[in-house]
């Protein structure tokens, strides 16, 4: 059988190519943040805004796997769905406060993505995408079927939002506003963003490139690949978990359906348009595909054929992504640039 | 004790539909090795279009199962024309995974701008008619689809197991390039295999029409127990899958009545999940271990 590595191989002149400085990237991230809130003043569009950070960081989380460890992850929708259920049941039911039940949605996420790591340590590819869907089918029935706990497909209703957030030293910050709740969820995007970048750029991510590439080899060198497969599912399980707390409080409601197979699958179509193996492409990719299908509301209800098109011509025309599509062409003009002034 | 019998007749309805259903993605990974997720929506897209041609048209129930059997075949066809034989040269696992991905949301959504998520009453005309069999009875829709399914999976098992035709495309799924070596034409016999598994997709659709209700997503239902009965049977197994069928269909049945509808897929999603654990190979290993 052919390799199963994930993306193409790439030249690291094009990788290079449209690169920014970390700090100006960081800075210039960390402006936009800020100044968003302050330009889209409407409930609807910064409603929008809190769904794509949010899409954001679980785009960046199945990147993780998906992209560096090379394991094709369909399951990301439960993980989403756990934690969103785990948490507001801790608030709502015994009365937790928001901060202590974040850790309870992401310790739960991490704890059954170990689980299922632990299930699918033996198994690659196409057996390890339809164990995870199955496994994401299980959790959406469970979390439709155990109506005295979840309230079925009837939903839970008025989810308080986070409760107010006092550091020392500073004044209390409410979050019933739109605004500081879009902070606090890019502040958690940022975060995952930053922890990632870092795993990605420390020994470990050329491990788990290392199991991408080739598990055999990677495993003649001495790499435990099950061990680092289950971290990376732990790491991506656990960010999915905190992303469906913050859903939880943003929404105020939850019903099963938001946590439905096609989740996983716009999650998917978010991290492959973008691109994957990267980690600006997932983020591209989630402002792409949650910000296009807005413009085209007034043609009823297309979300998800934009997905499904954006998707499929992507894998066939541009199998690394719009980001690395963006950077091969920004790498030709140069070239051609610089081979003009030579003549 | 009757209704023991009369789940049993049918879980082996249900059971008979999903073999065809399951028995088109297992050939697809017998020669390509890779899934098919868009299979689901061939299937709804057969449910369709025998509606149609029975609405619209006026055609006969048996004629609509046959058009079903045509149009899947021909959008197996272009499905593996326009995205497959252009990934394959690729030479990614994942890739043309994700591409069927792709095609099965896009194909899903244009169904639903389409018809509409309103579902429709298909309406056989043999569904009234009741044959008795001891304490239990059968209707004579139901009497037609275990008949058609048999017929069916006997054909293409003769298909492959006796005609040289049958037998290329098993040199193929063995060894792709010593089959070419042999004077085979890879591309064609996967070709073949797309359309014989899209067609049998179409078909099965236009049974289950009746029985499922029909919405532009009534496909996926159905594909997501297809895999677990690939899985369950071992990938690439025509007589694993035939068995792990009947089985989730009699599961399925049984399930529903004493344990509630609502737990037919956790049922069957813990079995698979526990093949998996225990028998990745399936219920009947053969050796094929590249994924497991």
């Amino acid at each position: 059988m052919s390799s199963t590595k994930y993306p193409q191989t790439i030249p690291s002149r094009v990788h290079s190519a449209l690169t920014l400085p970390r700090y100006m990237a960081w800075t210039g991230a960390v402006l936009t943040i800020a100044v968003l809130p302050l330009v889209f003043t409407d409930a609807y569009w910064r409603t929008n805004l809190i769904v794509c950070t949010l899409n954001i960081a679980l785009a960046i989380g199945l990147d993780f796997v998906l992209g560096y460890a090379g394991q094709l992850n369909l399951g990301q929708s439960a993980f989403y769905g756990l934690g969103a259920y785990a948490s507001t049941l801790l608030i709502t039911k015994l009365g937790i406060p928001f901060w202590v039940a974040l850790i309870g949605a992401i310790a739960s996420s991490c704890l059954v993505g170990t689980v299922l790591a632990l299930f699918a340590m033996r198994l690659r590819g196409h057996y390890l995408a339809i164990a995870s869907l199955g496994f994401a089918v299980i959790t959406y029935q469970i979390l439709l079927n155990w109506i005295s706990l979840t309230q079925g497909p009837l939903g839970i209703y008025a989810i308080p939002p986070p409760s107010a957030l006092a550091l020392p030293g500073l004044p209390a910050i409410e979050f019933h506003d739109l605004g500081n709740l879009f902070y606090l969820v890019a502040c958690f995007a940022l975060l995952s963003y930053f922890l990632l970048d870092q795993l990605i750029r420390s020994p470990i991510g050329e491990t788990l490139i290392a199991i991408r590439e080739d598990e055999i080899s990677a495993a003649s060198l001495g790499v435990n690949c099950g061990v680092w497969k289950v971290f990376a599912f732990a790491v991506s399980s656990g960010i999915a978990g905190a992303a469906g707390c913050f859903y939880a409080s943003v929404v105020g409601t939850l019903v099963p359906d938001a946590f439905f197979m096609t989740e996983s699958f716009t999650i998917l179509a978010m991290v492959v348009v973008g691109g994957t193996g990267t980690l600006v492409g997932p983020v591209c990719g989630a402002i792409l595909l949650t910000v296009l299908p807005e413009f085209l509301r007034g043609i009823g209800d297309l979300r998800l054929l934009v997905y499904g098109v954006a998707l499929t011509l992507v894998v066939l025309f541009m199998p690394g992504g719009i980001v690395h599509a963006a950077r091969l062409a920004f790498w030709r003009l140069q070239r051609m640039a610089v081979l003009g002034a030579v003549r | 004790m009757a209704v023991v019998l009369q789940q049993a007749i049918n879980g082996v309805v249900l059971g008979g539909l999903y073999v065809l259903v399951a028995l088109g993605l297992t050939l697809i990974y017998g020669v390509l090795v890779q899934i098919n997720f868009a299979h689901a929506d061939i299937v709804t897209l057969g449910a369709f279009s025998a509606y149609f041609f029975m609405q619209s048209l006026g055609g006969g129930y048996i004629e609509a199962i046959a058009v079903a059997f045509v149009v899947g075949g021909m959008l197996g066809w272009a499905m593996n024309a326009a995205i497959f034989a252009p990934l394959r040269a690729g030479g990614n696992e994942l890739l043309p995974l994700i591409a069927t991905i792709g095609v099965s949301i896009t194909m899903e959504n244009a169904m639903l701008a389409w018809f509409g998520p309103i579902p429709y009453a298909f309406d056989s005309p043999y569904s009234n008619d009741v044959i008795r069999l001891g304490a239990a009875y059968i209707t004579v829709q139901n009497a037609l689809i275990v008949a058609v399914s048999l017929l069916t999976i006997g054909l293409v098992y003769v298909f492959i197991k006796f005609t040289f035709l049958g037998k290329a495309l098993r040199a193929v799924s063995q060894d792709r390039e010593t089959a070419g070596l042999m004077g085979i034409n890879p591309d064609q016999l996967v070709m073949l295999t797309f359309v014989i598994a899209s067609a049998l997709a179409g078909m099965a659709g236009a049974m289950l029409g009746p029985v499922l209700v029909l919405t532009p997503f009534a496909g996926t239902s159905v594909i997501v127990k297809a895999f677990a009965i690939v899985i369950i049977g071992g990938f690439g197994n025509f007589g694993g899958t035939i068995l792990a069928g009947l089985l989730v269909g009699l599961i399925e049945s049984y399930t529903t009545q004493y344990l509630g509808p609502g737990m037919i897929d956790i049922v069957v999603f813990v079995l698979m999940l526990l093949m998996l654990a225990v028998r990745p190979t399936g219920l009947i290993a053969e050796k094929r271990d590249e994924n497991v």
